[in-house]
């Protein structure tokens, strides 16, 4: 029973878990590309170490599977299929991107759940934004991230965004907001998040969110 | 005087550097470096890229939206198969020009 409750409180996913992909929303966007990262986020009064890995067959597909590890084990895991189609110009990048996912009951219990999401992000020099709206199980949620980057020309840059996060389910309504940090040099990529809670109205989530990510392609 | 002018033929048949090869390729869209690896990382695995030159043959500018390729002096470039490289890394290639000793660019068709 204690078992099956962990479970299910590991079944109550971040946004961070249905919004973003590995690695760090970006990469890799190559035939045979594959990459790892481990996020260590905290909220809700507890801490989940999540594993994430994607790979990609050629840009257009890819797949990722994000495995969360908390205090008391293992939790429920979401395998996905990116779908992308990318429309590169002059002086910028964008994708449109279609997610089926699944939750699979790898913390305890018999319970799946389908999920979708619906993607847009665009890159330029100097600006980079992400819009997504998604919904797992009984969440439903949109994130956007906007904000500038800056390329030292020699393999690494940062990017500062702000996130904007609201999340709808059984349980109410959360509206998270916050500054992103990311920086990259060469293939190994860190993400640090902070939001705070401007609107906290559900009966199973509180507070603010906090999440370190770090991650390598190949 | 027929061996002097044989050594002297000699001297400036070896003393002539080799011919440069290097191309730069305009790419739509790459315009971040952690995303753009798979174009350096295909790019690479062709045999007629010199991996003495640049960063393993290759050097990526995002800024400028272009990518530097050095070819081996004993290798011809394989325009189709740099292409497809670096659509395979997602991004556009349109153009591509061969850099001269003097630094002029020669588009190549």
């Amino acid at each position: 029973m204690n078992g099956l409750l962990i479970a299910l409180l590991l079944g109550i996913t971040s946004t961070a878990a249905l919004a973003h992909q590995p690695v760090v929303d970006m990469a890799p966007r190559w035939n045979g590309g594959y990459g790892f990262q481990t996020r260590v986020e905290h909220a809700n009064s507890d801490t989940i170490t999540w594993l994430e890995g994607v790979y990609t067959f050629k840009p257009a597909v890819r797949m990722t599977l994000k495995i969360p590890y908390g205090r008391d084990g293992l939790g429920n895991s979401i395998f996905a299929v990116p779908l992308k189609q990318y429309k590169n110009a002059a002086q910028s990048t964008s994708n449109w991107g279609l997610t089926p996912s699944v939750r699979v009951p790898t913390g305890g219990g018999n319970d799946w759940d389908g999920g979708l999401s619906l993607s847009y992000s665009s890159e330029s020099v100097g600006i980079y934004q992400l819009y997504d709206v998604h919904f797992l199980g009984d969440r439903r949620g949109l994130d956007i991230n906007v904000g500038t980057v800056y390329p030292d020309g020699r393999g690494s840059a940062w990017f500062t965004l702000w996130d904007v996060t609201a999340v709808d389910s059984d349980s109410g309504q959360r509206i998270l907001t916050g500054p992103v940090l990311v920086y990259f040099r060469r293939n190994i990529a860190a993400r640090l998040e902070y939001k705070l809670a401007a609107y906290d109205h559900d009966d199973e989530w509180s507070g603010n969110y906090l999440s370190f990510t770090l991650g390598i392609v190949y | 005087m027929k061996n002097l002018t044989v050594s002297v033929c000699l001297f400036m048949l070896f003393a002539t550097p080799a011919i440069a090869q290097n191309y730069i390729v305009n790419v739509h869209g790459m315009v971040c470096e952690l995303c753009s690896l798979g174009v350096a990382k295909n790019i690479r695995k062709l045999s007629f890229v010199d991996a003495a030159k640049y960063d393993d043959g290759v050097q990526v500018d995002v800024e400028n939206q272009t990518v530097f390729v050095a070819v081996s002096d004993d290798a011809s470039l394989d325009k189709q198969a740099l292409f497809a490289a670096i659509e395979e890394g997602g991004y556009s290639p349109v153009g591509i020009w061969r850099l001269t000793d003097s630094g002029e660019r020669l588009e190549l068709q």
